[in-house]
């Protein structure tokens, strides 16, 4: 048992889950090149909804994800063990309070992990939710249907767009439950959900659509104020007085 | 993009001009064995200086900070190596650090010098705060990797205790400013496309870069032992150096070499 924890603890377990990160990341990165069928669409929904459907049926082109999420599995419990092993000894007295900064940032990590692990298992991914001007599509299985009131686009003289917004009625039933509007980095939040507007064009009778996708993480909120800690506890760390090889 | 007219136009590429100049002569100085009498009084201190001018009146120019495309993503990579090195290597041992740092300031610098400079305007998705956070700390990030390689170096071959300890802050600085620039992105990706993380290889390569030196920076801590793979001082300036291959390779290599929709 003790040589279990004394494995978990190690500064040479994390330099080796972090080795195997590396190298199963670098393998994905070309894989997914070579296998765009198989890949093309892990955005389209939550990763634990595509690993269940892809991960299993196809195990050679996926097996570095296999290791990619064994090396962070090692990685989050190497941090949360040597972060557990450090409270102990303050709580026996054995050290004291001072240079916890590491240990904050382990246990923002961990938070980080935790809450993507959220993200990918309860998220909601809707793709591709095409509507005229003054047409209505339903949002998934959301149970709320949109209808786009108006699509504005500003085009430049070469051709791109400059700017493009959507203005959005989301109605359940027959009653309108949120309005507003919609443009490239300025999504409409509703219980969760955030409402993107990601292509836009004219159809065969001349009207402008939109298309649209809903996307529900449900870890982000905790992502971002891990991720906050996570930098706070950096920055403090820069200093030299809070650490040990300054 | 307003209209400033050519005077300012060309102003501003006679500060990028310059400071290739500069780097180009502390580049030399360095191969030659000739060091300046203070860091103050280096070429390369006085193309920082261009530098941020050249980025500052294109910033004023087109409106947007001039970190998109791959003329901009290079000028502003050797900007942050000289910027890091400044940090780094100041005091007398680690002045020999400048040696390859000025060869990884200036080769950007001149890469970019090839490249077709003309302003471009910002895709709508590129125009929000968050794209000029993560994009410049992700590469003041790549600048204090690129002091780690310069001075991991200088430890390998004989370098002393203050060298050594400055590579380790460049790992330190570099992963500090590297994650903040991640944090930013992902709240950018947030509000941009639907979620903080999508799966290209640009995204992945990022979290190496963020792992490998993550793990870099718990190597110190290592107690030294006799066996393979014999954690040392020189393991771990070893590290610190090929970090920066890393790096290149998430910056270059996959926008190069990988299909992703995230470029540069």
């Amino acid at each position: 048992m003790m040589a279990i924890w004394r494995f978990l603890t190690s500064l040479k377990t994390c330099a080796w889950a972090g080795l195997a990160f590396c190298v199963a990341g670098a393998v994905g990165s070309v894989v997914m090149g070579r296998y765009p069928e198989l890949f093309a669409d892990m955005d389209a929904q939550v990763f634990a909804g595509w690993f269940a459907r892809k991960g299993f049926a196809d195990p050679a082109p996926t097996s570095w994800l296999y290791g990619l999420l064994l090396a962070t599995a090692l990685f989050a419990v190497n941090a949360a063990c040597c972060t557990a092993e450090r409270l102990v000894r303050i709580l026996r007295g054995e050290v004291t309070l001072r240079r916890l900064l590491p240990h904050v940032m382990h246990l923002a990590f961990l938070g980080v992990v935790l809450s993507h692990l959220v993200s990918a298992v309860y998220g909601d991914r809707i793709p591709g939710v095409a509507i005229p001007q003054g047409g209505f599509a339903m949002v998934g299985g959301t149970g709320w249907a949109m209808r786009l009131d108006r699509f504005d686009a500003v085009m430049a003289p070469e051709g791109y767009p400059r700017d493009f917004s959507a203005t959005v009625t989301l109605f359940r039933d027959t009653t309108p439950v949120a309005r507003g509007v919609v443009r490239t980095n300025e999504p409409l939040f509703h219980e969760g959900y955030g409402i993107y507007i990601k292509n836009f064009g004219t159809t065969p009778w001349g009207a402008p659509y939109a298309v649209f996708d809903a996307n529900r993480d449900s870890g982000a909120t905790a992502i971002l104020a891990a991720s906050l800690l996570f930098t706070a506890a950096n920055l403090l760390y820069l200093f030299p007085s809070r650490r040990n090889d300054a | 993009m307003e209209a400033h007219g050519p005077p300012l136009e060309g102003a501003h590429l006679i500060l990028f001009w310059l400071a290739l100049a500069a780097y180009g002569a502390e580049a030399g100085f360095r191969l030659a064995g000739v060091a300046p009498a203070s860091i103050r009084k280096s070429p390369v201190f006085a193309g920082v200086l261009l530098h941020t001018g050249f980025l500052a009146l294109r910033w004023f120019l087109s409106g947007h900070a001039p970190m998109a495309g791959l003329f901009e993503s290079l000028t502003v990579f050797s900007f942050c190596c000289a910027v890091a090195g400044l940090v780094l290597c100041r005091a007398g041992e680690t002045d020999a650090g400048w040696g390859p740092l000025s060869i990884l300031v200036l080769l950007p610098q001149a890469g970019a010098a090839l490249i077709d400079k003309r302003m471009t305007p910002l895709y709508p998705a590129l125009d929000t705060p968050w794209f000029a956070s993560h994009v410049g700390l992700s590469f003041l990030g790549y600048g204090f990797f690129a002091a780690g390689l310069a001075l991991g170096i200088v430890y390998l071959r004989g370098g002393e205790e203050a060298v050594y300890r400055a590579a380790g802050r460049s790992a330190l600085y570099g992963f500090s400013a590297f994650s903040a620039g991640m944090v930013c992105g992902g709240i950018w990706a947030y509000y941009a496309w639907g979620s903080y993380w999508i799966w290209t290889p640009k995204e992945i390569w990022s979290v190496i870069v963020w792992i490998y030196f993550a793990t870099l920076t718990h190597l110190k801590f290592i107690p030294a032992e006799a066996g393979w793979p014999g954690w040392t001082k020189r393991l771990e300036m070893g590290a610190t150096a090929a970090g920066y291959g890393v790096v290149l390779l998430t910056f270059l290599g996959v926008s190069l070499l990988l299909r992703s929709s995230h470029s540069f």
